[in-house]
């Protein structure tokens, strides 16, 4: 049986492989990065650490001073112990699915993932080959999370900047530098109307492009000029003077989390547009069907044991891990 | 285009939702203002307004649906095929409310989709639901009566009819206030008139529908039907420039309510409008013994025995009483002290001023002898602490502030009234959950829910239980750094919500405990707020359970001041 460790809040360890998933601790010889968000980026290593490409440059521009060893969709890597394969995750550009062979059998670790994919990744793909142990995230592990059909969200973007424009204000959307960020620049680039994003933003944008993924006509966010542009920034900087000179704005928060109406008060947002990085309850419970895994880990949860409940109902086995302390399996 | 006939409960919603995610009152009323002019009906026009403003049932009928969360979460659980415990209560954890989680889940869940189909009910289909849950009175009727109900409902309307019958607000950032706007607005009068005839007529949707049919003159005061009441405000938030302009009285430790009498008919109203006259037979003998002129007075019920004014936890054991017993009324004898008067010699005076209210009020209470406060003028600022210190000795809470010249408004009315009121304890507390924080305090945490320890508690199996919600008294700095120090200790998200390990402690200061047996703990803290974030204390420090019941047995055991030297009020 395959060994698995939950070291710390995120990271993984698989000690009979010697690999290491977001793993920042020194037990793994192999350490794959699922993607380039912080709290997935192991900040220090002693193994080998493998990315995507995409997402080896996020993590550059992002500080991390090891080397990283780029390794792209599709193609596997031989371990000692295992053959290890990067799948798309459809969650942010770059995002994988690390796909594990060894004797103890086959392992799908999503990392974070979305399917059906964000337009601005290189899609969502599943190994087709069987599944014994999975691995997945349950960010949004409730039933009272189901996302609404894509065009209508796509529709309700670009239609909400459209019309901050014509009524003379200034859309501003709240999102994630990294991802939903991109993903909503990309929404908007047939619009043509420029675009200024905050800096720290700003600078991952050049990774899309170098990937394929044009994001129109955009520049950094500059305090001066950025009224009557389309500005996107994370939510937090709306509390920090983000183009409190501008007037005449509407706001929209773009986030799984705008699914709650509690948000809007606290936000103090014109329109919650619940966009997520993430898939939602009912593709989670769907896909681990599909897949039918031996054993299936809930990881990166606010409730496990809901997601437990629904695979117990389905004869799925599963297990979840304590997010403060280490467990052995 | 012709109108539609029949005022659906589906576009009542779909206002409702919209007014919900319009930003800015001016043009949440405008939306308002716009439905109430587009019902071409008037008993619509009365339905829409009343379940914007009031509820199922007008506040003056005394009736309720009377149907408890747990009874329709139970239900919505049932009709989605999921497991309450496991499934609907962290769903509504994670959302915060039961009514947003049973809309939500039955707009997701496979097996409640099934079950609904919109037959878009009229507003007065919706009041005859309403009805029948009122007529009957086991759990199992009222849920049969909700199945079939739900059954005709989107997702979107079962949400709205939830808050609606459940008499709270709506939470979609419209008040009372802004629907007396909106209707001012729809048929072109001035606010300042349907405000007085919802005042006087205790209904909102018979106010709408006398402003729509230009008749608000028409509304007259009628004896035996409540007037809404006039609420202090606190003074901490209120800058007095001259306090020469108030009049001090003592606060009281009772019951706020509103007494009308006509010869030997006597009614005594709650402050939220109910009838609880049978609660109280020797208030009512005490006043028609007394042939009375007609009048409506204004004050405060309280435990009055020995000449001094028992605590409040002992005026609890009267409230709610249908028929209280003979040995009741003799250990807790009540007497009503008034401080204001409405309506006189056939007609209502609340446009007066509080001087000649209170001028009339003196001469009633000497000529006929019953109680009234004592009114105290003010001269300086420094005799405020005095005051209150009397007040305090008395057993009373604090004091109350009004202006001499005000005249008598529901709801809080700027400095009208003002109330100061000093801290009842403070508790060494836990923090056990951070709350998102909303407007300017948006993207911080800024509300926390603070616990006690029961770990010694053989009553209970957890370490901590919440005893109280704090929203303010920390400074942006002390706010800063606790965000830092929580994103460290957090170890569960529930969307705006954060479950934390027990490592801050604070200090929490609050006006009053009382017994609530509805809360884990059976007590509930008035009004808490941080007095200090104790960074020098560990959770062994936390106050217990044990120190609360301590607490309150010890307020309730306090010795009184007698009400025979400087007394808070004068009988007659």
């Amino acid at each position: 049986m395959l060994k698995i460790t939950k070291a710390g809040n995120h990271g993984i360890l698989l000690p009979q492989l010697g690999i290491g998933l977001d793993y920042s601790g020194s037990k793994a010889k192999h350490v794959f990065v699922s993607h380039g968000h912080a709290d997935h980026i192991p900040w220090k290593s002693r193994g080998k650490v493998y990315a995507t490409p995409p997402t080896s440059a996020f993590m550059k521009l992002r500080g991390v001073k090891y080397e990283v060893q780029e390794l792209p969709f599709g193609k596997t890597l031989e371990t000692e112990h295992a053959r290890v394969t990067f799948y798309p995750a459809g969650h942010i550009l770059g995002s994988a699915m690390t796909f594990l062979e060894s004797d103890f059998g086959n392992l799908l670790y999503t990392g974070d993932y979305r399917t059906p994919p964000s337009p601005a990744t290189e899609g969502f793909e599943l190994p087709d080959k069987p599944i014994d142990t999975f691995i997945t995230e349950a960010t949004f592990s409730l039933p009272v999370y189901k996302w609404r059909p894509y065009e209508e969200l796509e529709a309700e973007i670009t239609g909400f900047a459209k019309e901050a424009l014509e009524n003379d204000h200034t859309p501003v959307f709240l999102a994630y530098n990294l991802g939903k960020a991109q993903e909503i620049m990309f929404l908007l680039k047939d619009l043509g109307h420029p675009i200024q994003i905050h800096g720290a933003g700003y600078k991952l944008c050049e990774v899309y492009e170098e990937h394929g993924f044009s994001l129109g006509n955009y520049e950094a966010y500059n305090r001066d000029s950025c009224e009557g542009k389309i500005l996107i920034n994370p939510s937090s900087a709306i509390n920090n003077g983000f183009a409190s000179n501008v007037k005449k704005k509407r706001i929209a928060y773009c986030s799984g989390w705008a699914a709650m109406e509690s948000r809007r008060s606290q936000l103090t947002v014109d329109k919650l547009i619940p966009i997520s990085d993430h898939l939602d309850f009912f593709e989670l419970i769907d896909l681990c069907e599909r897949l039918q895994p031996k054993k299936v880990y809930v990881t990166h949860t606010p409730n496990p044991k809901v997601v437990q409940h629904y695979l117990d109902k389905r004869g799925i086995v599963s297990k979840t891990f304590n997010m403060k302390r280490d467990e052995e399996e | 285009m012709s109108k539609p006939k029949k005022h659906t409960f589906l576009q009542l919603s779909e206002v409702t939702q919209t007014i919900s995610e319009t930003r800015g009152s001016n043009a949440k009323i405008s939306i308002c203002a716009e439905y109430f002019s587009s019902i071409t009906n008037e008993n619509d026009l009365h339905l829409a307004a009343q379940f914007l403003g009031e509820g199922a049932f007008s506040d003056i009928s005394g009736k309720r649906a009377s149907v408890g969360s747990r009874t329709y979460s139970t239900l919505a659980a049932d009709i989605c095929e999921v497991d309450y415990e496991q499934v609907f209560k962290p769903s509504k954890t994670a959302v915060g409310s039961a009514s947003e989680t049973i809309e939500k889940l039955f707009a997701n869940i496979p097996e409640a989709q099934d079950k609904w189909k919109s037959a878009e009910l009229s507003l007065q289909d919706v009041e005859g639901i309403y009805n029948r849950l009122y007529e009957v009175s086991s759990r199992k009727d009222k849920q049969e009566i909700l199945t079939e109900a739900w059954s005709q409902l989107t997702p979107l309307e079962v949400k709205y009819f939830l808050r609606i019958m459940g008499r709270g607000s709506l939470r979609i950032g419209f008040e009372t206030k802004s629907i007396i706007s909106a209707i001012a607005k729809a048929f072109g009068q001035k606010v300042k008139d349907v405000r007085y005839v919802h005042m006087i007529t205790g209904s909102i949707g018979k106010t709408a529908k006398l402003a729509e049919q230009d008749r608000l003159d028409e509304a007259s005061f009628k004896l035996f039907h409540p007037l809404s009441f006039m609420l202090a405000s606190p003074i901490e938030s209120r800058a007095v420039d001259d306090y020469s302009e108030y009049v001090a009285e003592e606060k009281f430790d009772g019951m706020r309510c509103q007494l009308h009498i006509s010869g030997n008919k006597v009614k005594i109203f709650s402050r939220d409008l109910n009838d609880i006259t049978h609660s109280f037979p020797e208030i009512v003998d005490y006043f028609t013994e007394r042939e009375l002129p007609e009048m409506v007075l204004d004050g405060e019920i309280c435990v009055f025995k020995d000449d001094t004014i028992l605590p409040f936890q002992l005026l609890q054991k009267r409230m709610g009483l249908k028929k209280p017993s003979k040995k009741v009324l003799r250990e807790y004898p009540t007497l009503l002290i008034s401080y204001d008067i409405l309506f006189y010699d056939g007609h209502p005076i609340f446009e007066q001023t509080l001087t000649q209210r209170r001028r009339l009020l003196s001469e009633l209470s000497s000529t006929y002898s019953f109680p009234v406060t004592t009114q105290k003028p003010i001269h300086h600022k420094d005799q405020i602490d005095e005051l209150f210190e009397l007040a305090l000795a008395h057993g009373n809470e604090g004091l109350m502030l009004k202006h001499k010249d005000s005249t008598y408004e529901y709801g809080q009315r700027r400095k009208s009234w003002l109330k100061v009121k000093k801290p009842g304890g403070s508790l060494d507390t836990i923090m056990m959950y951070a709350h998102a924080g909303s407007g300017k305090r948006g993207g911080t945490y800024s509300d926390f829910t603070l616990g006690i320890s029961v770990r010694d508690d053989e009553r209970y199996e957890e370490e901590f239980i919440p005893i109280g919600k704090a929203y303010g008294g920390y400074t942006d700095e002390e706010l800063k750094k606790l965000n830092t120090r929580i994103k460290e200790i957090t170890v569960e998200k529930y969307g705006p919500t954060l479950g934390l390990l027990p490592e801050i402690v604070i200090e929490l200061e609050f006006d009053d405990i009382q017994v609530n047996k509805r809360t884990k703990a059976n007590f509930t803290l008035r009004f808490p707020r941080f007095k200090a974030i104790r960074w020098d204390l560990s959770p062994d420090d936390v106050d217990t359970l044990k120190d609360v019941e301590h607490l309150y047995r010890e307020k309730a055991d306090k010795k009184r001041l007698s009400q025979k030297n400087q007394p808070a009020f004068i009988n007659g």
